[in-house]
């Protein structure tokens, strides 16, 4: 890996779960989808690695924070295993956003004193 | 996890892979690539799918269970690859863990095992101990001062030795073993019974009805499982007997009985002969230490009181389960210490032989490490192939275990309690099978693992740049190896003198001459238990009978009859002369026997003459001794003529009148060939006073000598015949010739002989398949420098020679360690041995020299090898 992959990938872990937690919010997705919506919507600066998805996708299954079924959808003849969010992985989102923000908030207070601070 | 779901769940998972793959496909074609195109694209998009199954049986919790798969797989391709290697290498853990665990096993049965009575660690044996000896027996008058002070012990119970035979005379006679006990018997031992009860106090009393119990076995075969046996009576030596009850075959003991019969003592008496067993169980509470001080404190009162039964000697109690295996826990436990040598060398030749694998493979691991496996990979995978090589080794020592367990039961030495009983299901010993796994488990893990692993770390890039040919194991592990090699040369060096040892003394055994002639005679018991053949007169009378009419068979030279026959129980009783001016008294062996019982044997006549038809019952008592006898109380004057009483003071059972000495008899070895002879005296079997001949009759069948033409066994027949007429149904018992109760007696030296042989070749195997295989590596590690050295001028001799001297010090320094340690561990042989002393100097000399010729011709093929090398082969080759 080059270096700014690394650097990325390491970002990436323990924050994958929340994303994909996020982006199941909208509805139900299969695997592509949902690696493809994080990649459209950080334009491409996070590139879906298939390698952490997957299994990242059947680590919240087993959490029981997402439920898996193969259905069909209605526009193709073929069909996919669309995951979607269960009530616990709703309230398992609520929490990691809310530690996001606060890891954010203090990792800024440390970069970027507000005047007055040392 | 459920096992179950993994097919559905990889399944699962590859369609999901697949699914988005295509769609992944689908927009990069939309995209505007061709469709090959397009599906490289995608494939390169999505990644490495291996990597993704990978990292998602991670999550599933599976990649540990693959990974042991992959590695089992590997590991089993490799052992299969070297077949060589693992066949020695399994073998030579078969063997270490298959011979502990048989000898272990038998142990087990014969000593450890616990005895099946309730509460088995408080009951106690009765024994009288003198500076000089422990007795068993106990008489009467033992019994009732015992039974006087219950203070510390409860349930006082008698039983006997168990050289009683008996003939159910009812129908087929049978001859069948029972034992006589007193009522508490069956609650001390715990006896379960199936029908009926045991005996009452009452039963216990003399001239109480005649009762039985009967063992389960006899019951079923003998009364077909009658229902209703209790109360029927049965004929027991022409005797009605009570059945009371049917104990159960779940009841083993020491002697194994088929039926108890009472004692019925008449506790009164003074009769002074010590011929019973006394056991009890010590009260809740009270110790061991505690029951011997009370009873050394009621000796002493009543030693002052003139009161003791027994005034030399001191009462005392021990363990029973010490007193019934004490003579041969000494054996066993030597045979042990043997066993766990044969351990030790096997896993030294395992340690050797992984050592040399790992030298081997050095590379392999080298070139994997570099490729990226870690060192807990490596780890992993090693250990999976010990554990598998491990695992093949165990279940062989654990056939070999069994097998070789049940092989010495089938050897059977008689006189191993529990041994060879039939129907005793013993089992391999689990913690011993438990140990010697652990035991060569750890050698093979130290000794397989560490060394390659060690690879690992600096050594790494060393081992790479290192040519194929001249992977060097490095001085450390060359040391190590020779030092292992060593250590298997001495043990197996001490295996093989104590070996040689035995078998020595095997061979003198054979060679002692017993002084009797032992070619063609047949020995035949006959239990003469019961009053119709109570008293001398009567049971003189049928052996005369008997006698007239086995002269009548032809073929027949001779025969005679006796209660104590050679290498069976005998009796000793106390004498005193009585015509002598200065008193002499000792005791001797006693023997009454019947006409023709000289002559059955060969046994000469030194001095004097031999019994004769005048010296029957009512004519002046004779007695003939043995050279022995005659040595130590007349060692200078002629015995001939002197007049000695015997069984003076032991009650008016034994009263005897003063016998004259007549004759002096060859001393003959008829107990144990390795101890120097009894005095002994014989008398007349007319002659024999009442009381004897009715103990003798009570305790022990009588036995019948028969001196053929030739082939003794083909007139057991006609023998058993005639002589159940004359005892008008007594069946006969046992039946046996002489050369095979001489060669019984030394069954256990035998035993003991065989198995320390087996050990020590063995061990003289498995030492030189370690040299072997140490040489042979050594030399397939130094095919280069003995090509440079051919080149410079060695020839195939010189080389050849360099190898096998090499091979020979090993050798000699292994020979040397071990002849110091036998010299220090012969000394727990020292009871075993007869004929040769523990530190043989010819046995001495020539095991080392075996030793070393075994060690010569193992390093002789390799240095053969050695010495056929092609130089410019091994020069080139890289």
């Amino acid at each position: 890996m080059s270096k700014n992959e690394q650097q990325r990938a390491n970002l990436l872990q323990g924050t994958l779960d929340m994303l994909i937690l996020r982006t199941l919010l909208y509805g139900p997705a299969h695997g592509h989808q949902i690696g493809k919506h994080i990649q459209r919507t950080t334009n491409d600066f996070l590139q879906m690695q298939h390698g952490s998805l997957y299994p990242a996708l059947h680590r919240l299954e087993k959490r029981g924070w997402v439920t898996a079924k193969w259905e069909t959808p209605p526009d193709r003849n073929r069909e996919f295993k669309y995951y979607r969010l269960t009530g616990k992985g709703r309230k398992q989102l609520g929490i990691e956003e809310g530690q996001w923000k606060q890891m954010a908030d203090a990792v800024a207070r440390v970069m970027w004193p507000a005047a007055g601070q040392s | 996890m459920s096992w179950w779901r993994i097919g559905r769940r990889e399944a699962d998972l590859e369609r999901e892979l697949a699914s988005d793959l295509e769609v992944e496909e689908e927009e990069q074609r939309e995209g505007g690539l061709a469709s090959e195109e397009a599906s490289y694209a995608a494939r390169r998009a999505f990644g490495n799918t291996a990597l993704i199954r990978e990292q998602t049986h991670e999550v599933w919790g599976w990649a540990a269970f693959d990974r042991f798969l992959q590695d089992l797989r590997f590991a089993f391709r490799q052992l299969t690859k070297n077949r060589r290697f693992t066949a020695v290498c399994v073998v030579t853990l078969a063997l270490g863990i298959g011979a502990n665990t048989a000898v272990f096993s038998v142990i087990d049965a014969a000593l450890l095992k616990p005895l099946g009575f309730p509460d088995p660690n408080r009951i106690v044996q009765f024994v009288l101990v003198s500076h000089n000896g422990i007795a068993h027996g106990a008489s009467i008058p033992d019994l009732r001062f015992w039974l006087d002070r219950a203070d510390a012990v409860q349930d006082i119970a008698a039983y006997d030795f168990g050289q009683a035979e008996m003939g159910l005379t009812s129908g087929t006679p049978q001859q069948v073993h029972g034992i006589h006990v007193t009522s508490k018997y069956f609650r001390l031992f715990g006896v379960p019974l199936l029908l009926g009860r045991s005996f009452s106090a009452e039963e216990d009393r003399p001239g109480s009805p005649n009762a039985v119990v009967l063992s389960e076995g006899l019951w079923r075969n003998r009364f077909g499982g009658d229902a209703q046996i209790v109360g029927k009576p049965i004929s027991l030596d022409q005797q009605p007997y009570t059945v009371v009850g049917v104990a159960r075959a779940s009841f083993r003991f020491e002697p194994q009985a088929q039926l108890w019969i009472p004692f019925r003592f008449n506790l009164n008496s003074t009769d002074e002969l010590h011929s019973f067993g006394v056991a009890g169980r010590l009260k809740q509470g009270v110790t061991l230490a505690q029951a011997n001080a009370q009873l050394d404190s009621d000796s002493d009162a009543a030693r002052r009181r003139g009161t003791l039964p027994d005034p030399g000697w001191r009462f005392q109690v021990r363990p029973f389960r010490d007193a019934m295996t004490s003579d041969v826990r000494a054996s066993l436990l030597v045979l042990q210490g043997a066993v766990i040598l044969v351990l030790l060398i096997a896993c030294a030749n395992l340690a050797n032989l992984l050592l040399i694998q790992t030298t081997i493979r050095k590379r392999e691991f080298a070139i994997r490490a570099a490729i990226g496996a870690g060192r807990a990979r490596l780890a992993r995978q090693l250990l999976t192939e010990i554990l598998l090589l491990f695992s093949l080794g165990c279940i062989a020592g654990i056939v070999l275990g069994l097998g070789g367990a049940h092989a010495v039961l089938a050897a059977d030495p008689s006189d191993l309690p529990y041994i060879g009983t039939p129907g005793l299901a013993f089992g391999v010993d689990w913690r011993v099978l438990g140990f010697a796994a652990a035991l060569s488990l750890l050698t093979a893990v130290v000794f397989g693992s560490l060394p390659a692993l060690a690879v690992c770390g600096k050594g790494l890039e060393n081992t790479l740049r290192e040519s194929a040919c001249r992977q060097s194991a490095g001085t450390r592990q060359r040391r190590t190896r020779s030092l292992i090699a060593m250590s298997e040369i001495a043990l197996a060096l001490v295996l093989l003198i104590g070996s040689a040892l035995l078998i020595r003394t095997f061979i003198a055994l054979n060679r002692v001459d017993p002084g009797l002639d032992d070619r063609n005679v047949v020995l035949m018991t006959m239990s003469l238990h019961g009053a119709q053949f109570n008293g001398t007169a009567r049971l003189a009378d049928m052996v005369r009978r008997g006698r007239e009419q086995l002269a009548a068979i032809p073929g027949v030279e001779d025969s005679a009859a006796t209660f104590s026959a050679p290498f069976a129980s005998r009796m000793g009783l106390p004498f005193v002369s009585v015509s002598s001016r200065v008193p002499i008294s000792g005791d001797g062996e006693w023997l009454a026997v019947s006409s023709g019982y000289l002559n059955v044997l060969k046994i000469p006549i030194l001095r004097g003459r031999a019994f004769d038809e005048e010296d029957k019952a009512g004519a002046p008592g004779v007695v003939l001794v043995n050279a022995a006898l005659a040595k130590r109380f007349w060692p200078e004057q002629n015995p001939l003529g002197k007049e000695i009483l015997i069984g003076n003071g032991l009650g008016p059972k034994l009263a005897d009148e003063p016998r004259r000495i007549i004759g002096v008899v060859g001393d003959v070895r008829d107990q144990d060939l390795s101890q120097e002879p009894e005095p002994t005296m014989i008398i007349p079997d007319a002659q024999m006073p009442d009381g004897l001949e009715q103990l003798q009759a009570d305790f022990g069948p009588i036995w019948w000598l028969v001196r053929t033409r030739n082939a003794p066994q083909t007139f057991i027949p006609q023998i058993s015949e005639r002589l159940r007429e004359v005892s008008a149904g007594r069946p006969v018992g046992t039946v046996r010739t002489m050369s095979q109760s001489l060669s019984r007696s030394m069954a256990r030296q035998k035993f003991n002989m065989l198995l320390l042989s087996i050990f020590a070749s063995v061990a003289l195997l498995l030492a030189a398949i370690g040299v072997y295989g140490v040489i042979a590596h050594s030399v397939a590690q130094r095919t280069q420098e003995i090509g440079v050295r051919m080149a410079l001028g060695a020839d195939r001799k010189t080389v050849r020679n360099m190898i096998l001297r090499e091979a020979l010090t090993t050798g000699t320094v292994g020979a040397a360690s071990g002849l110091c340690a036998a010299f220090f561990l012969v000394r727990l042989l020292s009871g075993w041995l007869f004929g040769v002393s523990a530190r043989d100097p010819a046995i001495f000399v020539a095991a080392p020299a075996f030793l070393l010729l075994v060690v010569f011709v193992a390093a002789c093929f390799p240095a053969a090898r050695a010495a056929h090398l092609d130089p410019a082969r091994t020069l080139r080759a890289e």
